[in-house]
């Protein structure tokens, strides 16, 4: 141990506020070509590796759709490839994947409802930018015709109310939980994930008579039908919604690239450390200073805000939502996402997001159109999923249980964790592994549900059908 | 700030109230019908280098996370640096959170090492160093010239107290990947990351070896000089607490049974049947 030295932190003088900033960024901008060069020289294989990877993602959308769609069109045996759409929504479960990687990947809080703030931020666009309430008319920079019923507020105001509403929600949702851990804080997220569907989808015919608000039958939320059409994202003119192709893969990409950037950015911050910290030991985190009600918060509203976003593009890419969109098996699905791809990596739940969203978008129903090709009696893998995913799961725990590309730090956990000592990611793949279980159940327990409804509806028709005998 | 002398009598009572850093007057806790400490008056003179002491279960850790707003008192008063960190309406007792605490000056160490075990030695110390920070989230997803420079700033910091303990080599590694002497310096290193005045160390040589422990001690003699400190010691090991006392605080069963220097101390006849029983008190 050497002698105690006097601190005296160098730092350079900093112009303050927004030119500073910028200039900094210029600075960047600058140095990038000479950052570039210097990890080329440093890390050859790595660094060529990833630019590869760039280029190719950003030419795939055309890829694809000018040779792989292509060849699928023409071809008498096609193959796997995605669809504009299944790659438009890649992109958007990427977000929300890097999103929930935030609560549950940095912070270690356990979210099983993060589908609710997906719905927040589809409906916030859905009212925002639609005929819905057709009583009122207000166009703000949008390319609707003026005096065209509803409110139509353009795209690129809605992504930050999507982002503004998902994560006043996320901090209204963290508050209760603050002192819940683990299996406890699980239950009340999964919760609210439950609530929020359901509220929007009830609140279609709502009477009110409370102080100065008078609603009569009022539709609040197009109640199962949901909310349509949704305005499609428009620029310079050009829409970018479900008929436009590519243009929405772009636009999610460009959406993506903000979260991957922002989640980056928030990861090495001062506000990164202290949701690791409290991962890893809360008392001690507390005790070193760290505000666990505000960093509770925080983690809960930015990680929520993520999916507000993937919400908004989501409604006003199929400029249609409604409830069923958001059911708990999305959550589950998120959550199977980052626990493949690696938790607590931002590449690692994107490989996780994109994989899961081939095999359930693209992958499972081409292997059922193959298999019904060969014979209409074999079963349809994508209704199971589920199933499959949980197989997956399984099968990762066993062999793989940090993911395809782990975070240095879960690795380091799950491989060569203490027996007998389960530590956050751990416990938290565990609940998943669980949870997706409970889910086939009541997947099951669902379906038998609907068919009995089905044939309590037919018999109460029926009985309707018949006139009662003693009417006047 | 200038460290008075430790000359003359530092029992609780007797200092003036400036030159006292911690002031608790009738600290009581209970858990449910045990009462783990009661009644406890204490002072922590400034600069001073203070042991509590006691067999096991006397109370000592229940009375650190009282100063530390871990636990909240039953019933008492406890201020520091002037500032009251218990606050009574009605009947209501109040503590100060651990992490105002914290900002407020009180570092601390714990009894069983509490590192962030996967996070980099650095790291472990930059989170020592988050309450002073200023950055805010937005600040981070901009990465604006003041959060950057605050960065730096920490990295620098965080450097300089490994240095201190002698970690510098090691900042990437992690914390859970230390041997044992060096976890346990590590934990000094991030409770002096807060800027405290005052260092709560809870068994500090605790499984250590005779060398390790001399190191220690020496360790602690230096920061109380070099930094300012004031230190207020939980420990078992009789040499460490003798050698570097400016004072000893004994308690059994939850109260202060004796208090002096460690000559005074070790002469008690309580404090030997606290330790040995009666019988060994009569013979002494």
């Amino acid at each position: 141990m050497t002698a105690p030295t006097a601190s005296t932190p160098q730092t350079k003088p900093i112009k303050p506020g927004v030119i500073g900033w910028l200039g900094s960024l210029a600075d960047a901008a600058m140095a990038a070509p000479g950052a570039y060069r210097q990890a080329l020289r440093r890390h050859r294989r790595r660094t060529i590796i990833l630019t590869v990877l760039l280029i190719l993602a950003v030419i795939y959308p055309v890829i694809n759709r000018e040779f792989f769609q292509a060849y699928n069109r023409s071809s008498s045996f096609p193959l796997p490839f995605p669809e504009d759409a299944v790659v438009t929504f890649m992109m958007i479960f990427c977000i929300m994947a890097i999103g929930l990687n935030i609560v549950a990947g940095f912070a270690g809080l356990l979210d099983l409802g993060y589908v609710a703030f997906y719905a927040l931020g589809a409906y916030t666009a859905a009212f925002l930018a639609s005929p819905h309430f057709g009583s009122v008319s207000l166009v703000l920079f949008s390319n609707v015709p003026p005096g065209f019923p509803g409110i139509h507020l353009p795209f690129w105001m809605l992504v930050p109310l999507g982002f503004a509403v998902a994560a006043t929600f996320g901090v209204l949702l963290g508050a209760p939980t603050l002192r819940l851990r683990g299996d406890y804080l699980a239950i009340v997220t999964l919760g609210f994930g439950e609530i929020v569907p359901v509220v929007f989808k009830n609140l279609s015919a709502v009477n009110l008579d409370f102080g100065p608000i008078h609603l009569v039958n009022a539709n609040l939320t197009g109640g199962n039908l949901g909310i349509n059409p949704i305005d499609p994202p428009r620029f310079f003119g050009i829409s970018f919604g479900s008929s436009s192709g590519i243009a929405a893969v772009y636009l999610g990409m460009i959406l993506l690239v903000g979260a991957i950037v922002i989640a980056r950015n928030l990861e090495r911050s001062r506000m990164g450390r202290a949701w690791m910290a409290i991962r890893e030991d809360e008392i001690a985190a507390e005790m070193m200073g760290v505000n666990l009600v505000r960093t509770k918060l925080l983690a809960f509203g930015l990680g929520a805000s993520f999916a507000g976003v993937a919400g908004v593009m989501q409604s006003s890419y199929q400029g249609v939502t409604t409830s069923d969109f958001f059911m708990f098996s999305t959550s589950i699905l998120i959550l199977i996402m980052i626990i493949l791809g690696g938790i607590g990596n931002i590449w690692g739940v994107i490989v996780g997001a994109l994989t899961l969203t081939f095999l359930d978008k693209t992958f499972l129903p081409y292997l059922g159109q193959r298999f019904q090709a060969i014979s209409p009696d074999l079963p349809n893998p994508s209704q199971f999923n589920f199933l499959i995913f949980g197989i997956l799961l399984v099968v990762m725990m066993r062999f793989r249980p940090e993911g395809f590309i782990p975070s240095r730090q879960r690795a380091a956990e799950l491989r060569h964790a203490p027996a007998g000592q389960a530590i956050g990611s751990a416990a938290v793949m565990g609940d998943a592994a669980l949870a997706s279980e409970e889910l086939a159940d009541t997947l099951a327990a669902e379906q038998v549900v609907e068919v009995e409804t089905e044939a309590a509806v037919a018999a109460d028709e029926a009985a309707e059908a018949e006139p009662p005998k003693d009417t006047p | 700030m200038t460290v008075p002398t430790l000359t003359g009598d530092l029992r609780t009572g007797v200092l003036p109230e400036d030159a006292v850093i911690v002031r608790a007057r009738g600290v009581t806790k209970r858990f449910g019908g045990l009462v783990a400490v009661n009644s406890v008056d204490f002072d922590i003179p400034r600069g001073a280098i203070v042991s509590l002491i006691g067999p096991n279960g006397a109370g000592k850790t229940t009375f650190f996370n009282m100063i530390t707003g871990a636990y909240t008192p039953t019933d008492g008063e406890i201020s520091f640096d002037g500032k009251a960190l218990i606050t009574k309406s009605r009947n209501r007792v109040r503590s100060k959170k651990p992490h105002e605490v914290t900002a407020l000056g009180i570092g601390r160490t714990f009894q069983n090492i509490r590192l962030f075990g996967t996070m980099s030695t650095l790291d472990n110390v930059r989170v020592g160093l988050h309450v002073h920070m200023r950055s805010h989230w937005w600040d981070a997803v901009l990465r604006t010239p003041g959060m950057r420079a605050e960065e730096q700033a920490s990295i620098d910091r965080g450097m300089e107290l490994l240095e201190l303990v002698g970690l510098e080599t090691r900042a990437d590694v992690w914390a859970r990947n230390l041997p044992y002497g060096d976890q346990r310096r590590l934990e000094i290193a991030r409770a002096l990351a807060t800027k405290p005045q005052l260092l709560l160390l809870d068994e500090p040589t605790a499984g250590m070896n005779s060398s390790e422990t001399a190191e220690m001690t020496s360790f602690i003699r230096r920061l109380r000089e070099e930094l300012q400190l004031t230190v207020l010691l939980i420990e078992h090991d009789m040499r460490v607490v003798m050698g570097i006392s400016d004072r000893v605080t004994v308690l059994d069963y939850g109260e202060v049974i004796a208090e002096g220097t460690p000559a005074d101390v070790r002469a008690n006849p309580r404090v030997i049947e606290a330790y040995l029983g009666r019988g060994a008190a009569a013979g002494a």
